[in-house]
Formats: C-alpha cells, sequence, structure tokens
C-alpha cells in the first residue's frame, strides 16, 4: 500500500472509533421494539381480513406531531378547555392585526380577520426536547417567539413578498438564475437572514445566510 | 427484499443517528432523524435491491431530513453539540479532538467527511447519495480534509 493508501485506512479507523461513541438515546430501541410488534399485529389483522383500524403507533404519533412543529395548517377551532387564550396584537402581512391565540397542549390556534374580514385560522404546533431529552410542549413564549418570525408569501399572481413586523418587500424580480433570493432583515437588534427558494422553501437564521444547498 | 423495522433498526439505527448528527450537531434533533426516517421506511411500500441499497436510502433520507432542521430557525434553539459530547465515552483522548474538529467544519464539508471517513462510500457513491455531482463531493472532501488537517496537525494524516 502506499502512504496515502495506509493513512486513509488509519484515518477511517480514527474516524469510525471516535464516531461509534454515538449512539442513539436510551429508551428508542424499546419504542422501535413495542411499534413494530404493534404494526406486526396490525399487519396480521389485516391479512385475516378483519376490520382495518385507523391505528398510529405511539412512536408514530409523537413524530407525527414533530413534523407538525410550526408547519402552519388549518385547524378546527377548539373549544377552550383550560388552555390559554389570549387577544394579542400581532404582525400579519405587514399589518398589526388583532387575534385571538388559543394554545392547548402545545398546540396553538391563531384566530383573525383578514383584510376583506373573513375569519381566517391558522395553526400548528409540536413538542420540542429540553436539554435532559426529555420531550416537553413548547411554551407560550415560544409560539409567540414563532409567530413573529419573518413569513413569505407567493401570491397568487405571482408575486412573491417577505413580511415582517411592519415590513414589506416584494422580492418576484429578486430570485438569481438557480431561483435563489438573499435577504437580509433588520428590525431594531432583530437581524434575520433569510435565504428563499422560489416555491421551494425557505430557510432563515439570525446569524447568517443558509447555504441554500443544505435544505429543500 | 425488506427487512422488520426494528431489524432494520437494530442495525442501521446508530449509523442513521450518527449521519444525522454529523448534519444537525444536535442530540434531540438527530433523535427525531432517526424515528422519522424508520417511519418513513415503515410506511414506504418499497423492495429495496439489497442490504446495500437499503442503508443507502436510510442514510440518504436521515441526512435530507437532517438538513431541512438545520434549516429551520427552530434548531437554534436546541442544545448544542458542545454540550453532548460531555456524555460522551472516547475510546483514545485524541479522538474527542477529532469529533470536536468535525464538528467545527461547515456544514456541507461534514456530511462528506462522515460518509467518507464513517461509513467507507467512495466518491461515486457519496455522489448518489447526496444526489450531486461527484466533482462537487470531490472538492468538498478535499477541503474538508485540508481543514481538519491544519486543525489536528499530526493527529491526522495527510491522505490526499
Amino acid at each position: 500500500m502506499t502512504n496515502k493508501t495506509t493513512n486513509k485506512t488509519i484515518n477511517k479507523e480514527r474516524y469510525q472509533r471516535t464516531f461509534s461513541a454515538l449512539h442513539t438515546s436510551c429508551g428508542m430501541e424499546e419504542i422501535m421494539m413495542e411499534a413494530s410488534e404493534r404494526m406486526e399485529t396490525s399487519e396480521s389483522m389485516k391479512a385475516k381480513g378483519k376490520k382495518e383500524k385507523a391505528y398510529i403507533p405511539k412512536w408514530v404519533a409523537a413524530c407525527v406531531a414533530l413534523g407538525l412543529v410550526f408547519v402552519s395548517s388549518t385547524v378546527v377551532y377548539a373549544a377552550d378547555i383550560g388552555g390559554i387564550q389570549r387577544n394579542i396584537q400581532i404582525w400579519l402581512h405587514g399589518d398589526l392585526t388583532d387575534a385571538v391565540l388559543d394554545i392547548q397542549n402545545g398546540q396553538y390556534t391563531l384566530t383573525y380577520e383578514d383584510e376583506d374580514g373573513n375569519r381566517q385560522e391558522r395553526g400548528g404546533g409540536g413538542i420540542a426536547f429540553g436539554p435532559d431529552g426529555k420531550e416537553r410542549e413548547l411554551t407560550e413564549a415560544e409560539i409567540m417567539e414563532h409567530l413573529d418570525e419573518p413569513e413569505v408569501r407567493h401570491k397568487e399572481d405571482g408575486t412573491v413578498w417577505v413580511y415582517y413586523h411592519s415590513q414589506k418587500l416584494e422580492i418576484t424580480d429578486k430570485f438569481d438564475e438557480d431561483g435563489i433570493c438573499y435577504v437580509h432583515l433588520k428590525d431594531g437588534k432583530d437581524n434575520w437572514y433569510m435565504t428563499i427558494k422560489y416555491h421551494d422553501g425557505v430557510a432563515m437564521s439570525p446569524h447568517g445566510y443558509i447555504d441554500p444547498e443544505t435544505f429543500d | 427484499m425488506k427487512l422488520s423495522v426494528d431489524t432494520a433498526f437494530s442495525k442501521y439505527g446508530d449509523r442513521v443517528f450518527a449521519a444525522a448528527f454529523s448534519v444537525c450537531r444536535n442530540q434531540a434533533d438527530a433523535d427525531d432523524v432517526v424515528q422519522e426516517t424508520f417511519i418513513k421506511y415503515y410506511k414506504l411500500d418499497q423492495e429495496y435491491e439489497s442490504e446495500i441499497h437499503l442503508k443507502a436510502w436510510l442514510l440518504r433520507v436521515a441526512i435530507n431530513r437532517a438538513r431541512d432542521i438545520i434549516s429551520s430557525s427552530w434548531h437554534r434553539k436546541q442544545v448544542e453539540w458542545q454540550e453532548y459530547m460531555n456524555d460522551l465515552t472516547f475510546e483514545e483522548p485524541e479522538d474527542s479532538r477529532l469529533f470536536e474538529s468535525v464538528m467545527q467544519l461547515p456544514d456541507k464539508y461534514r456530511v462528506v467527511i462522515h460518509l467518507f471517513y464513517y461509513e467507507g462510500y467512495t466518491i461515486g457513491e457519496i455522489a448518489r447519495i447526496l444526489k450531486c455531482r461527484e466533482g462537487t463531493v470531490k472538492s468538498q472532501l478535499s477541503r474538508g480534509r485540508k481543514l481538519l488537517k491544519n486543525m489536528l496537525m499530526e493527529e491526522w494524516d495527510d491522505d490526499e
């Protein structure tokens, strides 16, 4: 073997030894085993011609909830059963808007009237992990912080707009030949660096532009 | 072929976690990625040509999902890799320095370095997993190696 080949082998061994210290969190294997058993039971019931139940294993439900973290969606307004309800003012599409924020178990529903006076609802939520790795519900402050982040809107007329607090910025003609637009927003001490792909996702950070190759 | 979820997890769970961690540098995020990857595996009615194909598929899904997570502003609220590192047990003292150096590499170099040195993939295989050009992988690997060499000096052999 040449020196470089030998060195490559040594480096690989070092790297593999180092990263073999990484493991999934404790309990993950048990969750997977349990889920697997339940899935097999469900498949077996289907095979026997029994009526299929809308069964979601526990770990699937948990992960679906994670996948919903702050993905806005239309939700059904839930009656207040002990959660937090606030009348708030929030920046929506550049306008300071009166809205009702309802938080139940880390999920939120925002109800407001749009510019045409129509009642609109949006919602989202999910769970977060604490420093100890345990799941916890999103706090009201975290939800509020999310709602205060910049928003990109692709309008039906083909124009693309960025909204942040009272600022509106049309960026329709600002995309480069790869369909990427970089926007730096500043409001007081708050900074946002946005990497926007035309109809294909947004990534933002308060520290710097995120490489468009690193997200879809 | 398709392995049961628990078998696939037993064989590749830690590898998927390591790949995800190399992208997002966060234990909780990497755990999320592992769960989501195996959910997708379970839900997708797909046969795999071989275990090699299956492993490459799992890694690709995990890396893409991890990239989605780091592009989210939510990511910044999570625990940093330095804290997680304190909980790791390394076999040799220099391993912690290698880990630290890899974590300091830019995102795009880190994942290529990981697939090359940990998974043992060739440049062509990495390009197929990441769906990018071989030239891109080659240059990212080369830059990543140089940065590692600069940081680790004699603890990283010149292999280019």
